[in-house]
């Protein structure tokens, strides 16, 4: 096993940000079948170490590919940009009021009359702005539009961290 | 069922070549091995056939300790040299083992490392030792068992335990000179006891209810074609039975007007009727419990306790451990609704209230056929077979998580997380940081352990310093520090420099650290002080960008100051700069940002003309080709 090859061909996947998720974990078990330390147990030293380092290898890959957030980025960095540099801060205004504004209902959120039908209703518009993001960056990326696709993928990220957010005060409330 | 089973040659191991493994349930009170035999799961017995060992080591003067129920005997009439209940003290300092108070009435020493000694008749003994002749008592009776040596074991451990007392379990396990094959979760192993996995057909996700004396652990796993994947664990390690006996004291004390002062022997005496009140409900609707015998001067009537009242008096904690399994389903992305089997562990989860609770959350019955004390070893047991290679083809196969996230110390007494909580086994991560000062040629790494954002809340695991580092301007320096957890859960962290190659690793071996009520609270903590951390993180953070600027303006001041300035605009600075200084030393962290600011304009002139003197100064003497 070449722990030095990109995720994708360690699966023998294409080079794709859509990706058969059911197909993926079932490859991404039959690897750790063969390969976990479990598996070399009476074996020598390096042999064992070995193990630990392609199954973590593994696990590495499996976390970036199952979710599209990290696939999106894995996907630019393979073609050597940096979605995630700390210069990159520029976003188009409208998307950033936007956020500003989501961000303003969600810190009202707690404090409301009826919590759980306004996470519910602002949970499913996260995810109908993710899926679409999702198939702009398809498009885009599939296109070798990377500017574009870089753009779909930070703002995606936006989009990911409010549903975190909105994951935490949902479960806060209902302790 | 096939009548005869036909192997290919050298696909299966012939019986006689089956190699001996056991699995060990290292447990607070008691301990279990178990083994694989004739493809059953079996805990092993001594000669009287008991099975369960008491954890209890006594010391002699010139004789071997004794381990078990001899050792057991003496608890009173020679409680300095007999030991019990030191799996509390694993991975554990001095410090911690003095905060567990009088529970444990044994002499102690720190050693060297901080770990406390144990002071008996037959010399210091560390809790590793006291484990390890735990083990070796195990061990003896697993040899004699199966009538051979072992190739190995394995030994389970809470899932909550930390980097440290996992490594003082293995430590325990190499000094009684037993090859430990895995250090494997506890919910985890009762999960494979079951052999859910076996079924062709039986595919799903599994919920695991651990509800000891004093801990609870819940535990969400998915079992697909032989794969046992755990999703998410969770818990209260401050939660358990003994919960219930208090609740059931108390609501006594109350109902007879005790008064509440109660010396120990009161205590004891209405826990212990508590205790055996409990136990008769499982049987009977309703009990009488008297007071005869009560160790006071006064007489009190005999009370009548329902199933009712006891279940109104238990629902409150049991519901703590419904919403744990609640929080944690969340942290597993799974609804009550697709847990297809619930697998019940612990002594406390023999109690009927806490099943039917169970049950009702799941809305399913519960697999309740093994019994709970036994089942973490059954499973250990074999995991332990398909370690030692005595099964083929598409074996069983656990993937476990990281119960605890893992991170380094950052400026301002911070911490940087760089492996999650809940993210699969083995894993490894690397992060980059950077020297704070000019010209700094050395980092002092420091590895945490826990889920709040501040250094004094976690774990510390490890300090080690990265020296070396050839003098760069601040942020100019490349550190990457990598951190490794092994499939135990064991972590190993390395450092190096990027530019220059230098490089340090430690193997983290802990000797020191935070009590289990600590551990409980760090857990707990993180779930209830989001708010505080919150505040206390950004009160930190303009702490150090206040030293930051500070620092700066010093040093710049006392360059260029007296050069550039005239001493009237000097003393501008220096006002502002104890403006600054004040509101750093305060609590406030708008009042430190905001002086930042004001710090920030009127050093702005100043910085400015520097920046222009730069690069005259630079530019002299140069031609234009050269730059």
């Amino acid at each position: 096993m070449d722990i030095s090859q990109d995720y994708f061909s360690c699966y023998g996947l294409s080079c794709d940000f859509a990706v058969d998720s059911v197909a993926l974990r079932q490859s991404h078990r039959q690897l750790q079948q063969q390969h976990h330390p479990d598996r070399f147990v009476s074996k020598s030293d390096s042999d064992q170490r070995r193990a630990v380092q392609i199954t973590a290898y593994l696990n590495q890959a499996y976390a970036t590919l199952s979710e599209p957030l990290k696939r999106g980025i894995y996907l630019l960095q393979l073609q050597g940009m940096d979605p995630l540099a700390p210069t990159n801060t520029q976003m188009p205004m409208d998307f950033l009021l936007q956020q500003i504004e989501l961000r303003e209902s969600l810190e009202e959120m707690s404090q409301a009359q009826d919590p759980e039908t306004q996470m519910d209703s602002m949970s499913s518009r996260l995810q109908h702005q993710a899926s679409q993001l999702e198939s702009e960056f398809a498009q885009a990326y599939g296109s070798s539009n990377f500017e574009i696709a870089e753009t779909s993928v930070r703002k995606l990220q936006f989009i990911v961290k409010l549903q975190q957010q909105l994951d935490a005060l949902e479960g806060a409330l209902l302790d | 069922m096939a009548l005869l089973q036909i192997a290919e040659p050298g696909q299966s191991a012939k019986p006689h070549q089956r190699k001996l493994a056991v699995g060990i349930d290292l447990g607070t009170t008691h301990s279990l091995v178990a083994s694989v035999r004739s493809g059953q799961a079996e805990t092993l017995a001594n000669s009287r056939g008991e099975h369960l060992l008491p954890s209890v080591v006594r010391y002699l003067a010139d004789e071997l300790p004794q381990v078990g129920i001899k050792a057991q005997a003496h608890l009173v009439d020679d409680a300095a040299n007999t030991v019990m209940s030191v799996k509390r003290l694993m991975g554990r300092g001095i410090d911690d083992v003095k905060r567990l108070g009088e529970s444990m009435p044994y002499l102690f020493e720190a050693c060297d490392q901080g770990m406390p000694l144990i002071n008996t008749v037959s010399g210091l003994k560390s809790p590793v030792q006291v484990s390890a002749d735990i083990l070796r008592a195990l061990v003896q009776r697993g040899e004699s068992s199966l009538g051979g040596e072992l190739v190995g074991a394995v030994i389970t451990v809470p899932a909550y335990f930390d980097d440290a007392q996992r490594q003082a379990t293995k430590d325990a396990a190499q000094l009684a000179g037993i090859q430990v094959l895995r250090l494997l979760n506890e919910p985890t192993a009762a999960a494979v006891a079951y052999g859910l996995e076996q079924d062709q057909q039986e595919q799903g996700t599994i919920a695991v209810f651990d509800l000891g004396g004093g801990t609870f652990d819940i535990s969400i796993l998915r079992m697909e074609q032989g794969v046992f994947e755990v999703l998410a664990t969770g818990g209260d390690s401050a939660l358990g039975g003994d919960d219930f006996d208090h609740a059931l004291a108390e609501w006594m004390r109350q109902e007879r007007q005790i008064p509440a002062e109660l010396g120990l022997a009161e205590q004891r005496f209405l826990l212990r009727l508590a205790r055996a009140g409990k136990e008769l409900l499982s049987d009977v609707c309703s009990t009488e419990l008297s007071f005869d015998g009560w160790p006071g001067d006064a007489t009190y009537a005999d009370l009548e306790l329902t199933r009712e009242r006891m279940n109104l008096l238990l629902d409150p904690i049991i519901d703590k451990a419904v919403r744990a399994t609640k929080r944690t389903l969340r942290d597993a992305k799974v609804a009550l609704g697709d847990i297809a089997r619930i697998v019940m562990v612990g002594g406390s989860t023999r109690s009927l209230r806490v099943q039917e609770r169970v049950a009702d959350l799941f809305q399913q019955p519960l697999l309740t056929d093994i019994d709970p004390d036994r089942v973490v070893a059954l499973g250990a047991a074999r995991q332990a077979d398909v370690l030692a290679g005595n099964q083929s083809g598409e074996e069983l196969l656990l993937l476990d998580v990281l119960p605890l996230s893992l991170g380094l110390e950052t400026m301002g007494g911070l911490v940087e997380r760089v492996i999650d909580r809940n993210t699969p086994i083995p894993v490894a991560r690397a992060q980059e940081f950077t020297t704070y000062q000019d010209g700094q040629t050395a980092m002092a790494i420091h590895v945490l352990q826990g889920e709040r954002e501040l250094v004094q809340d976690c774990r510390s695991l490890s300090r080690f310093d990265l020296r070396g580092i050839p003098a760069m301007a601040a942020g100019a320096a490349k550190i990457r520090v990598t951190f490794q957890v092994d499939a135990d859960g064991l972590l190993e962290v390395s450092a190096r420099e990027l530019t220059s190659g230098v490089a340090a690793s430690v193997q983290v071996k802990p000797s020191y650290g935070l009590s289990d009520v600590q551990i409980a609270d760090m857990i707990k903590a993180s779930w209830t002080n989001v708010e505080d951390d919150r505040s206390a993180r950004s009160l930190r953070e303009q702490q150090v960008e206040a030293d930051r600027l500070g620092e700066a303006i010093t040093m710049a001041l006392a360059e260029d100051g007296a050069r550039l300035l005239t001493s009237q605009q000097q003393q501008v600075i220096e006002n502002q700069m104890q403006r600054l200084v004040a509101a750093r030393n305060g609590h406030d962290h708008h009042a430190i940002a905001k002086q930042i600011e004001e710090m920030a304009k009127a050093s702005d002139a100043f910085a400015a003309m520097r920046m222009d003197d730069s690069i005259k100064l630079a530019l002299a003497g140069k031609s234009i080709d050269q730059l």
